[in-house]
């Protein structure tokens, strides 16, 4: 493995700065401190919490600690930019994708310099990148959207697995929504935005328009996906809910109050973890369907950075390239689901379970998505329209109005710096 | 300057400065941030930062979600005050009854919810609220009501919140209430029972102007605080459903925090600020009128 070798080089190579810091200055001592410092790592959920248990081997190799902290994804993007306005980031931290234009724009972030690092990746995985199209993430984890669906509920209504077109598969909804009225087929919350952005991706619906500085959801594209969307709730297939109002859905579905459940891969470790509630015989999962077939999907890929400010890169480096090796994300897939974004990882016999085939074929086919410092913001503005057109206070035609109006308005910053080609 | 003057000066000068430098000078630096465009491309490079006058101010009237978080405040402002400040009275004059054993006991349970983390009690009330199967759902349930959806319905929102905001924080004013009814004049209050006056002439003639100061005092925090709701929504319903619960705090929040749009927060931040000034003066207005000031 090519991963161990680097490891070792890179420690070398810190051990070697430590030696000339020593040698060079008076205050050697320090160096040493600073060599027993551990290097300072932020991960957001799962993958924060179980990330010590990568470390030890990390640490065997390179003599360096590390410390770990866990973000909540609720406050990690506020929690991030006051790190970096407060000058006090870590040494490594997380980052969605989506993420990785803004931080790389405000400074945040150091280029990826080692291409060594960004080899070697699953077909359809790149690198995300900052304003000026240079690599600033290294991927870690892929996590695209499917369906978690109730074996024994779609066959009681007469299906093997879930069609893969919508109008069979909101007739599918309709099916089992007959056979039990008080429950539902379909669980989307509705302060998420993911499944609706995943149906919009589906249809190829360009959100953005005019050098990404103009709404295009006007787009009869997206229309199909919104009225899609909002015929699910108003057909009562699924219960217009908040994600505050359902405390356990792990729990919801293996009760059946919902049949089909549009997540990451991350739910497969709470499904194994509560087996006794939900045996893995009851439920499997497929991809989204699409207007046709299945298509593009909305997801959460985790990437790796290390902090501009980062006062020792190497061992930074060093870090990211440990967690982003195909051990290190084969060890993750076991523990807490998420998939590896390397290819070698993907060879092996742990990743040829059925449960996951469903992934493996999503990850072929990922999304473009805009690279813009408001993108987060626009896809949760526009999820609070169509919550809107849910609980019926606003039409289609009226919400889509109103969305390329909002974000217009949350673009007209960048639209001014375009204009002005202060941004490129 | 005479030497006690000198003394005076010695210890009024580090709170003095500790004052300018962590709410004098703050309050100017954020009252400058509302006239500029502040956002993260300044963050990225102070370029980018525009002068814009009152451009802050005027956006902010034609934001509808600004004008609907004000009429949430304002909503939660209106219910709530009396909805807390009448708990916590009438906790404090059935406590204040000479009939009630174990006072302590029943002070300490009820003022308990005040000191208790509002994450960890907020996920209690969600279970509590559920529509499924809350048990204030429960409770309707065998008195023949409907199961309300309360933390999923626009329209229920508001009150299931404020249910637990005065859950939360009645204790406070009640024990404020308790040491203010202490206070009422026993012989007073013979000579009206002897004169015939009922419980509710007793109450309004002898025992609400002797707890007026304290009752004004009360209603000026309370409004302060309400317009300032943020913890609870934020817990709660992350300002949904359909932004039925996002209060100005909580849009400043944000605005200024998440998106990190800092002209625009500081604006509402501003706005705000005046909004509990005004109140605060009427507030003293009235009960300078009352002689309660």
């Amino acid at each position: 493995m090519t991963g161990g070798g680097k490891l070792a080089g890179a420690a070398a190579w810190s051990r070697r700065s430590v030696v000339a810091a020593l040698s060079m200055a008076a205050a050697g001592g320090c160096a040493v401190q600073n060599m027993r410092d551990p290097i300072s790592l932020w991960a957001m959920s799962y993958e924060g919490d179980y990330s010590p248990m990568l470390m030890p081997a990390f640490t065997r190799a390179t003599g360096l600690p590390v410390e770990v902290q866990t973000l909540p994804w609720t406050a990690a993007h506020e929690k991030l930019l006051t790190a970096r306005a407060g000058d006090s980031l870590p040494d490594v931290f997380m980052l969605p994708d989506g993420w990785v234009g803004e931080f790389a724009l405000i400074g945040a972030l150091a280029p990826v310099t080692d291409s060594a690092l960004l080899t070697g990746l699953f077909p359809g995985v790149s690198a995300a990148t900052g304003p000026n199209g240079q690599p600033y993430a290294v991927p870690w984890s892929v996590a695209p959207q499917v369906q978690y669906y109730r074996r024994d509920l779609l066959e009681r209504a007469g299906y093997a697995a879930p069609p893969e077109d919508w109008d069979s598969w909101r007739r599918m909804g309709q099916r089992l929504k007959a056979r039990a009225p008080d429950d539902y087929a379909f669980l989307m919350l509705l302060n998420w935005w993911d499944t609706l952005f995943t149906f919009a991706g589906q249809t190829g619906a360009r959100p953005l328009r005019e050098r990404d500085t103009r709404g295009n959801f006007r787009d009869p594209r997206f229309r199909d996906a919104l009225a899609f969307y909002v015929s699910l709730f108003r057909e009562r297939l699924a219960p217009p809910a908040l994600s505050t109002e359902v405390q356990d859905p792990v729990a919801a579905f293996a009760q059946g109050y919902f049949a089909v459940y549009p997540y990451g891969p991350t739910l497969t470790l709470d499904l194994h973890r509560r087996a006794a509630e939900l045996p893995p015989a009851l439920w499997s999962t497929a991809r989204m369907p699409g207007p046709e077939g299945p298509g593009q999907v909305s997801g959460i890929a985790a990437s790796l950075c290390v902090s501009a400010r980062s006062r020792r890169p190497a061992a930074a480096w060093a870090l990211v390239r440990h967690l982003t090796s195909p051990a290190s994300e084969l060890t993750y897939q076991r523990l807490i689901g998420t998939l590896p974004a390397r290819a070698a990882a993907w060879d092996t016999p742990q990743l040829r379970q059925p449960a996951l085939a469903a992934f493996a074929e999503q990850m072929r086919d990922p999304t473009r998505e805009p690279m813009i410092v408001e993108w987060e913001r626009i896809r949760i503005e526009v999820q609070l329209i169509a919550e809107r057109v849910v609980r019926g206070q606003l039409g289609i035609d009226a919400a889509l109005v109103a969305m390329d109006d909002r974000v217009d308005r949350l673009l007209a910053k960048r639209r001014a710096l375009v204009e002005t080609g202060q941004l490129a | 300057m005479t030497r006690q003057e000198r003394t005076a000066w010695g210890f009024v000068l580090p709170v003095l400065a500790i004052i300018l430098f962590v709410f004098a000078l703050p309050t100017v630096l954020a009252l400058a941030l509302s006239v500029t465009d502040y956002s993260i491309y300044a963050l990225a490079d102070w370029g980018a930062l525009r002068f814009v006058g009152l451009g802050n101010f005027t956006d902010l009237l034609t934001t509808p979600l600004f004008w609907r978080a004000l009429g949430n405040t304002a909503l939660f402002a209106l219910l709530g005050v009396p909805m807390a400040i009448g708990t916590s009275l009438a906790a404090a004059l059935l406590l204040h009854d000479a009939s009630v054993r174990w006072k302590p006991l029943w002070r300490v349970l009820l003022f308990a919810p005040y000191v208790t983390s509002v994450v960890a009690t907020a996920v209690v009330w969600r279970f509590l609220l559920n529509t499924r199967f809350g048990l204030l759902n429960r409770a309707l349930g065998w008195i023949g009501v409907p199961p309300v959806d309360w933390l999923g319905d626009p329209h229920a929102s508001i009150p299931a919140i404020l249910l637990f905001v005065t859950w939360k924080i009645f204790g406070y004013n009640m024990i404020v209430f308790t040491a203010a009814l202490a206070a009422v004049p026993h012989d007073l209050m013979e000579a009206a029972r002897l004169d015939g006056a009922s419980r509710w002439t007793r109450f309004r003639h002898v025992t609400l102007p002797a707890i007026g100061p304290t009752l004004l005092l009360a209603a000026v925090m309370s409004v302060a605080g309400f317009l300032q709701i943020f913890a609870e929504p934020y817990v709660m319903t992350l300002g949904g459903p359909a932004q039925s619960t996002t209060t100005v705090l909580y849009f400043m929040f944000d605005e200024g925090f998440k998106w990190w749009n800092l002209g625009q927060a500081s604006a509402v931040a501003f706005i705000l600020f005046l909004m509990i000034l005004a109140l605060t003066l009427v507030q003293a207005r009235i009960g300078r009128r009352y002689e309660w000031l």
